[in-house]
């Protein structure tokens, strides 16, 4: 398929773009930002006979609070993300994380619902979602269900999101005062570079000096998709988060993940990274807490 | 005549200087700024056709046959060129033409070219390169330089792999390891750094109906550019015109040809219509020039006092499949590697060697890099277990002027380098770094302060024309156009050649027009390259003015009838006894009678008389030199590196315009810096692992330390107001510099550049490991 030859529609509302959707026989992709979509088609690894332009849609680009839980659009940007009140107070992690994407062009042109559909292995809203426990809505023309972010994901590039289906919102639970989390990245360089390890954690903080009552911690660049550090979690409850706690937890980091070799970094390198940026992040976060607290 | 207050270096004893000197804004910054300029690659024209270039399917490989005529019937390809097309020579290549223009028996690299298209469309020109179906059959691919240099590789070319072999050799090396009391010994490996300017290469080739060819493709040496075209083309140069500049970036990846000879080829078929090529970021990687990655063994033999006795280095370049530069940039290599020292006993040589690792050749520094990061990571390795003070090893063992270098022969010229170390040692960062580096802000985090110090020749050493040229004429506004072969690259030299001019002519330099690189405005004044331009052009610029200014007193006097000893050169205007007369009057009696307006300045560059016994080139009459300290703080978790701070003390002559230093500077750290930490194109059996910027990592603003910079100015007699050139030792001695606050920070030394996270956690890994292990 030739550039030239591929057709754009840019639907005006959601059940336009539906309907266009359950359309069979042609080959579709969905475009938001493009930040990866126009890359790998000038790379000829994209080239559907139509490109359905879904960046126009407004009504899918929103930050809401409903019954508790926090709505955001799939066309949200990264930037919009950035500059929410709602975010900043409620789910930092994932502010923080939106921070890390790329750069500032990026991040005004990429969308989180972009983000989670190319499924990067190295995608950085990600493990924030994951930690804020997301629920992704899917819809088509005639069906809606929601999937846990955890169940989103089947490998690199690869979702359970069928042809004709596409996600129409993303709800987090909202952080309590007690709860603080962080996202750490590693990559080649500071600014415009995929990670080669990044972590998200959420802590829910209890009475007591760094008394830690649970949490997630999510990684990723270090399997085929984001995981959860399951044994890094349990860990979290056993004892108070001191700096020595801090490193036992993240020396169990590395039996978590299974990262490969590429041009980027070694496999056993991104192991002793999943360690280091806990540590790192713990760290931070406890200081963090710690001046909110005084 | 009072206008001879100046001679023609410029050297007016102590006059107070109106233009040079002074912090004068870009003449070219607004337009670049606004963005008002264009890229010659942005213009777009209606008739336009579209050329690409097919590239090699193979690192080695043999052609057994092309076939063109699928591509040729597909609907809007206007043209498919092979190797048959090409009129005149089928090579290219500054010092040794070894590369062809178009492929005809053997594919040495990735980024060979094999057949040019053009075509209507840019989508349909790359359809059509799918259709050229090319016959290969696969050779054995050399990819490593040591083991081409044997017996039992494959030969890619007639005269074998090595395509260069320099030595030097003075005193005895032997006996001076036998007496010495301390002797350092270390393999040093350096990246293949992308010069990753802004505009890929590209250009425009349109043929008239008088057969007069243009080519506007950014470049740095537009003569020797038609040169190569018209020897490929067989074709009169006087019929071509190459257009080099404005340039959006080279560093010395456009010194060689880039796609000038294609461009002409294309527009020899396209019934005059302008076609353009421009390549894709990606297409860049793999076609364009890089920096050699070097090898480099050293050992280095130095008395109890730290005295440097001897140093034997053996330097292997990976040229790639074609010479270019190549075995320019070994020389200098050697030539540089015992650094600005006086080492009375060395053994010194050096390989430029062929592999199918895409091409090497010309980059900011050229091969001074990677030999200084060696000498100066020895000298302080030397310091450390002698307990001296870097600075103080280094004002040892320092030449001044005067004095015999390591390479044996007397430096005539200006030499800054223990001015620039004085400097150094009281600069705050210097005086204050137990204090900075007590003030890392995280407990894994640790900073390390370190110095180092390097030098750079000016101009192409012996062997090589060196010559600047520069013409200066009088226009009907009353305005001076000062042309000079020299391309603006970016490095602010346009700026420099209108301060000259207006301080030499007495003028605001708003009265200055500057043209550069166009074959037809311009004389040939060589190359934008080798630290030369400042100098060279800015010199050929000083001795034009004079020639301006005795035309103009003359036609003064014979204008108002006044003798010429009373007519008054004054500024922005010329007096003869009380009658202010202005330029533009001076034009137009001067076209009035058909007399010429324009002048002419031409500078020969000094050289050394005598070249040293197979050093290819060395020594250079003269050097530019400067020392850089920073600050590094290192992320043990991690292997993070951010540089800091930067203190850069450049010994650049006296400086024409300390903006311009600054920009040098600034940038020339930041390069210094990618090098260093980040940037590597990896290439693994001939085949690229690095495609474009997602994974070539550059420096970000957000990699970006202070800079401060400190010039000492050396007055070099022979330069323009005593200028001499700086544009490449900018980003040398900060290499090894970050390679040595990496260890004062953490105790891991690296030899392998890039020094990466992952590099710098491996090396402080191991350490721990070591010193865990006699507690075992």
């Amino acid at each position: 398929m030739l550039v030239s030859e591929i057709d754009v529609i840019s639907p005006l509302d959601l059940d336009e773009c539906l309907t266009i959707l359950s359309r069979e026989g042609i080959q579709h992709r969905l475009l938001a930002g493009g930040t990866d979509a126009v890359v790998r088609m000038k790379d000829g690894k994209w080239r559907p006979n139509v490109w359905i332009n879904v960046k126009g849609l407004n009504e899918l680009r929103y930050i809401v609070k409903k019954d508790g839980a926090i709505h955001i659009g799939p066309l949200t940007t990264h930037s919009d993300i950035i500059r929410s009140q709602l975010l900043q107070t409620q789910a930092d992690v994932l502010v923080e994380a939106a921070r890390e994407v790329g750069a500032t062009q990026m991040q005004n042109m990429g969308t989180i619902g972009g983000n989670i559909g190319t499924a990067s292995p190295a995608g950085d809203t990600i493990p924030a979602l994951f930690v804020l426990g997301a629920v992704l809505e899917i819809r088509s023309c005639n069906n809606k269900r929601l999937v846990p972010i955890e169940e989103f994901f089947i490998g690199p590039g690869k979702t359970v999101l069928r042809q004709n289906e596409m996600i129409t919102n993303i709800i987090i639970q909202p952080q309590e005062k007690n709860e603080i989390g962080i996202f750490q990245k590693l990559g080649p360089r500071k600014a415009q570079s995929i990670s080669i390890v990044n972590v998200a954690v959420n802590l829910i903080m209890g009475e007591n000096n760094r008394q830690c009552l649970g949490g997630k911690i999510a990684f990723g660049a270090v399997a085929p998709t984001i995981i959860r550090a399951k044994k890094c979690e349990s860990m979290l409850k056993i004892a108070p988060i001191t700096d020595d706690m801090i490193e036992n937890i993240s020396k169990v980091a590395w039996k978590e993940v299974m990262p490969i070799t590429d041009v980027r970094a070694s496999a056993s390198y991104r192991r002793d990274m999943a360690s280091a940026l806990l540590h790192r992040g713990l760290y931070r976060l406890m200081r963090r807490w710690e001046s909110y607290e005084s | 005549m009072k206008a001879e207050a100046k001679n023609e270096k410029g050297n007016g004893g102590n006059t107070p200087f109106t233009w040079v000197g002074k912090r004068v804004r870009r003449i070219d910054g607004p337009e670049k700024v606004t963005g008002e300029l264009k890229y010659m690659t942005d213009y777009q024209y209606e008739d336009m056709v579209w050329g690409k270039v097919l590239r090699a399917k193979y690192p080695h490989a043999r052609i057994k046959e092309i076939h063109v005529e699928k591509a040729k019937s597909l609907p809007g390809v206007i043209a498919v060129l092979t190797h048959k097309d090409i009129p005149g020579f089928n090579g290219f290549g500054i010092v040794v033409p070894d590369q062809p223009v178009l492929c005809s028996d053997v594919v040495r690299c990735t980024g060979d070219a094999v057949a040019l298209v053009a075509a209507e469309t840019s989508e349909i020109a790359e359809q059509a390169l799918g259709l050229v179906d090319v016959e290969y059959e696969l050779l054995e691919v050399v990819s490593d330089p040591e083991k081409a240099m044997g017996k039992t590789s494959p030969q890619l070319h007639p005269d074998g792999n090595i395509h260069s072999h320099v030595k030097i050799k003075n005193g005895n090396v032997e006996d001076a390891f036998q007496e010495a009391d301390l002797i350092i010994e270390n393999t040093f490996y350096s990246p293949r750094q992308m010069h990753a300017f802004i505009e890929t290469e590209g250009g425009w080739g349109k043929m008239d109906e008088e057969g007069f060819i243009t080519i506007k493709c950014p470049g740095q040496y537009a003569y020797r550019d038609r040169m190569q075209i018209a020897r490929a083309l067989a074709y009169n140069p006087e019929r071509i015109r190459v257009i080099s500049s404005p340039i959006g970036g080279a560093f010395g990846g456009k010194d060689e040809i880039t796609v000038q000879i294609y461009l002409a080829l294309l527009a020899m078929h396209t019934n005059g219509r302008p076609v353009k090529i421009h390549y894709s970021r990606e297409e860049s990687v793999v076609a364009g020039m890089k920096r050699h990655p070097f090898k480099v063994q050293m050992k280095t033999a130095v008395k109890k006092d730290g005295t440097l006795l001897a140093n034997r280095v053996r330097a292997v370049g990976d040229t790639g499949a074609y010479a270019s530069l190549g075995g320019a940039v070994i020389a200098l290599a050697i030539e540089h590697s015992c650094g600005p020292y006086k080492i009375p006993n060395v053994d010194l040589e050096g390989f430029c060697v062929y592999t199918n690792n895409g091409i090497a050749g010309a980059f900011r520094g050229f091969g001074v890099n990677q030999v200084c990061m060696a000498i100066e990571t020895h000298m302080d390795m030397i310091a450390e277990k002698l307990g001296i003070d870097p600075v103080e090893i280094r004002k040892k063992n320092v030449y001044h002027q005067g004095e015999v270098s390591s390479m044996g022969h007397v430096v005539k010229s200006s030499v800054g380098t223990h001015k620039t170390l004085e400097v150094a040692e009281n600069c705050d960062l210097w005086k204050n770094r137990e204090k900075y580096k007590a003030e890392a802000s995280e407990p894994w985090k640790k900073r390390g302060v370190s110095l180092a110090t390097s030098f750079h020749g000016i101009g192409m050493g012996i062997g090589l024309p060196d010559y600047g040229a520069a013409s200066i004429e009088l226009l009907p506004e009353g305005k001076f156009k000062v042309a000079v072969g020299c391309e603006e690259i970016g490095g602010g030299n346009s700026t420099v050649y209108a301060q000259v001019a207006a301080e030499m002519l007495k003028c605001d330099i708003s009265n200055i027009v500057v043209v550069q690189g166009d074959t037809s405005q311009t004389l040939d004044g060589g190359t934008v390259t080798a630290s030369r331009s400042t100098y060279t052009g800015g010199r050929a610029v000083a001795t034009a003015a004079p020639n301006m200014v005795s035309l103009l007193t003359e036609t003064a006097a014979e204008m108002t009838g006044v003798v010429m000893e009373k007519i008054e050169w004054l500024p922005n205007r010329i007096v003869a006894a009380g009658e202010t007369i202005s330029y533009k009057r001076l034009f137009d009696y001067l076209y009035e009678h058909r007399r010429k307006t324009k002048v002419e300045g031409h500078f020969m560059l000094p050289k050394e008389k005598e070249e040293i016994k197979g050093s290819g080139g060395a020594p250079h009459h003269l050097y530019g030199y400067l020392t850089h300290v920073v600050m590094v703080e290192v992320d043990t978790l991690t292997g993070e590196t951010d540089v800091l701070r930067v203190v850069s003390i450049p010994d650049a002559g006296k400086v024409i315009n300390p903006q311009g230093l600054e920009g040098q500077t600034e940038g020339g750290a930041v390069m210094g810096i990618g090098y260093t930490l980040f940037e590597d194109v990896l290439i693994e059996g001939g085949y690229h692992k690095t495609r474009n910027f997602t994974d070539y990592i550059i420096p970000t603003i957000r990699e970006t330390p202070i800079i401060e910079t400190f010039p000492v100015e050396e007055a070099e007699e022979s330069g323009p107001f005593g200028a001499k050139g700086i544009g490449e030792v900018v980003m040398i001695p900060i290499i090894a510099a970050i390679m040595s606050a990496i260890y004062d920070a953490t105790g891991a030394r690296i030899k392998h550049l890039p020094a990466t996270p992952e590099r710098i956690y491996n090396a402080i890994k191991q350490l721990k490991e070591q010193e865990a292990q006699p507690a075992r």
